[in-house]
C-alpha cells in the first residue's frame, strides 16, 4: 500500500514537472501576450496542481493541506490570467495572425 | 450568535489542517478563526435541504467534467506548445453565457479561463463572454452546448 501511494506519487512529480516545463517552453515560442498567457497561467497552474498531489499523496499527515492549496490555486489562478488579459486588450495590444476576432473594440479601447 | 456556533466547525478544520493538536496551537486557531469570522462576518441563509442531494450530485458531475476537460485541453495545449510548427490559430469567440445571476456568469466565466487554451479577456452587460482560444476554429454548436451544459449544472449547484 505504502509502494503505491509512492509511486502515485512519483508520477505525479515527473508529469507535473513535464507541464512546468512545456509552461516556460510555451512562454519562449509563442508570439503575443494572449497565447502566452495561455501558456504561463494555464500549464504553469497544471503543474504546480500535480506537484500539490504528489505532496499529498507521499506525505500522510499532508493532504488536507495539499488539497486546500489546491482549491486556492484552482480559484486564484484564472483570476490573474483574466486580470492581464483583459488589461492587455484595453490598452490595444495586437493579436498576432488572428483567425477570428468578435470583439473589434471595446468602449474603454475607443476612448 | 450565530457567529459564535461558525467558530467550532472552522476551528476543528484548522486543527486538522495543521494536524497538531498543543493547547498553544488550538489558542493559535481560535484567534485566527475569529479573525476570519470578524473580517466577514457571514449571515444564516435559509437552506433548501430537499434540494441538497440533486445539489451534491450536480457538484460531484460538475467536478467530474471540469477535471475532465481541464486534462485534454492541457495535453492539447502542450500538443501545441511543443509542435515545432507551432499551429495556433488564435481569435476571439463571443459566448454567451445565459446565466439569470451574476454568480452564475462568473463561475461560467472562472471554468472557461480554466481550462487550458480558453481565456475570458472581456465581458459585457448581456453576460457575453468574449473568449480567446489557442483554436479558434472550434465550431459554433460545440462551444454553445458545452456552455449550455456548463449553466444547467451550475444552477442546479446553486438553486
Amino acid at each position: 500500500m505504502n509502494l503505491f501511494l509512492q509511486v502515485i506519487a512519483i508520477l505525479a512529480v515527473v508529469v507535473g514537472t513535464l507541464f512546468s516545463v512545456v509552461g516556460v517552453v510555451g512562454f519562449i515560442r509563442l508570439p503575443d501576450v494572449y497565447t502566452r498567457l495561455h501558456a504561463t497561467g494555464k500549464v504553469g497552474v497544471f503543474g504546480v496542481v500535480f506537484l500539490l498531489v504528489a505532496a499529498a499523496f507521499g506525505e500522510p499527515l499532508g493532504w488536507g493541506r495539499g488539497l486546500f492549496l489546491i482549491l486556492l490555486l484552482v480559484i486564484t489562478g484564472p483570476a490573474t490570467a483574466h486580470a492581464i488579459g483583459s488589461a492587455a486588450n484595453r490598452i490595444g495590444l495586437p493579436r498576432k495572425g488572428a483567425e477570428r476576432d468578435d470583439l473589434v473594440y471595446t468602449s474603454k479601447s475607443k476612448s | 450568535m450565530y457567529n459564535l456556533l461558525l467558530i467550532v466547525p472552522l476551528l476543528l478544520v484548522y486543527l486538522e489542517l495543521s494536524s497538531n493538536f498543543e493547547l498553544s496551537n488550538v489558542v493559535v486557531g481560535l484567534l485566527i478563526v475569529s479573525g476570519i469570522l470578524l473580517l466577514i462576518r457571514p449571515r444564516r441563509r435559509p437552506m433548501a435541504w430537499h434540494r441538497l442531494p440533486s445539489a451534491i450530485v450536480a457538484l460531484i458531475k460538475y467536478v467530474v467534467i471540469l477535471a475532465y476537460d481541464l486534462i485534454m485541453s492541457g495535453i492539447q495545449v502542450a500538443r501545441i506548445v511543443l509542435d515545432p510548427a507551432l499551429p495556433i490559430q488564435q481569435g476571439i469567440v463571443a459566448i454567451p453565457s445565459e446565466c439569470e445571476s451574476e454568480l452564475g456568469s462568473a463561475l461560467s466565466a472562472h471554468a472557461i479561463t480554466l481550462t487550458p487554451g480558453e481565456l475570458v479577456i472581456e465581458m459585457d452587460e448581456q453576460g457575453v463572454m468574449y473568449t480567446h482560444c489557442l483554436d479558434a476554429t472550434k465550431s459554433e454548436q460545440y462551444v454553445a452546448e458545452a456552455q449550455k451544459m456548463r449553466r444547467d449544472l451550475l444552477e442546479k449547484i446553486f438553486s
